[in-house]
């Protein structure tokens, strides 16, 4: 079962990195700043992605 | 009609679990024999496209788009930065490249220690595990603009291809660049997942290009990627150095 979630939903680490990145695409559209998401977000993602990739 | 630009990142992510797949069942053969190795790889198969039916058919009941754009979209993201993170992570030297051999003499030791039946469970587990990826880009992939038919024929091919070149070499198929499949695949369905969050959360004027906005957010990724490589190689060498 283990096994099984973790090829659905990675480790504790990648669910933290997409979990940071909604919780911020939210909070951006909620404050009107939906122009500004698109630049933001795709840069969150590669910050996570590089942490991710030194761990 | 098929969606190319469906098909391709079906094929390649489709190609990179099967070459798993087949490593596991390769091993496995050699204690059980083939037929009972191809067996628990079909019964595999089998799970996988049930479940890609029934998931297609249970999503495709009337779901308001928006929820389920976000639900593919948060799954997308997190197998995308996965691969991409685990790319870059291998392409600077901070984690060993896969080895189809050693994973090939892994299973071997694994198989030799159990009886027919737990062979058996080994071979039809590692099909499973590893198809799991190719459902999840199967079933996203198909929704979004009902691609099913781009997104099956996308992974069945990879499929026909990576049985056909392990029949042709009977050996772990290890001359695939599994790394670089797994790159430029991992910033692909990063990108995909990156679009359908942000559009499914702030609505169709999220992207300032519409759907070209998806080949800038590949290109972003591909980039930023390589940037990193260099970046954590630079550093790794200079803390080696130290």
């Amino acid at each position: 079962m283990s096994a099984f979630l973790k090829t659905l939903f990675g480790d504790a680490g990648t669910v933290a990195v997409v979990a940071i990145v909604m919780a911020a695409e939210v909070s951006l559209v909620a404050n009107d700043q939906v122009v500004s998401a698109a630049f933001a977000i795709p840069s969150l993602v590669l910050v996570g992605t590089a942490w991710l990739a030194r761990r | 009609m098929l969606d190319w630009t469906i098909v391709v990142p079906a094929f390649l992510t489709a190609a990179v679990e099967w070459v798993e797949a087949f490593t596991i069942v390769l091993a496995v053969s050699l204690s059980i024999g083939w037929r009972a190795a191809s067996g628990a790889a079909l019964a595999a198969l089998i799970l996988l496209a049930a479940m890609t039916a029934i998931t297609g058919g249970v999503l495709g009941l009337g779901l308001d788009i928006r929820w389920l754009q976000l639900a593919i979209g948060v799954f997308l993201l997190l197998f995308g930065v996965r691969w991409l993170a685990k790319a870059v992570a291998r392409g600077a030297g901070l984690k060993a490249l896969h080895d189809e051999a050693l994973e090939f003499a892994d299973t071997r030791a694994l198989v030799a220690r159990g009886d027919w039946m737990a062979s058996w469970l080994i071979a039809f587990k590692g099909v499973l595990l590893e198809g799991l990826e190719v459902w999840l880009v199967v079933v996203a992939f198909g929704l979004h603009g009902r691609a099913w038919v781009s997104s099956t024929a996308g992974a069945l091919a990879a499929l026909l291809a990576v049985v056909a070149a392990g029949l042709m070499v009977q050996a772990p198929l290890r001359n695939v660049p599994e790394n670089a499949i797994k790159f430029a695949v991992g910033a692909m369905i990063t990108a995909f997942g990156t679009f359908w969050t942000l559009e499914a959360v702030g609505g169709a004027a999220a992207w300032p290009w519409g759907d070209w906005s998806l080949l800038g957010l590949a290109a972003f990724y591909a980039l930023g990627g390589l940037a990193l490589v260099v970046l954590l190689r630079q550093r790794s060498t200079a803390g080696a150095t130290r």
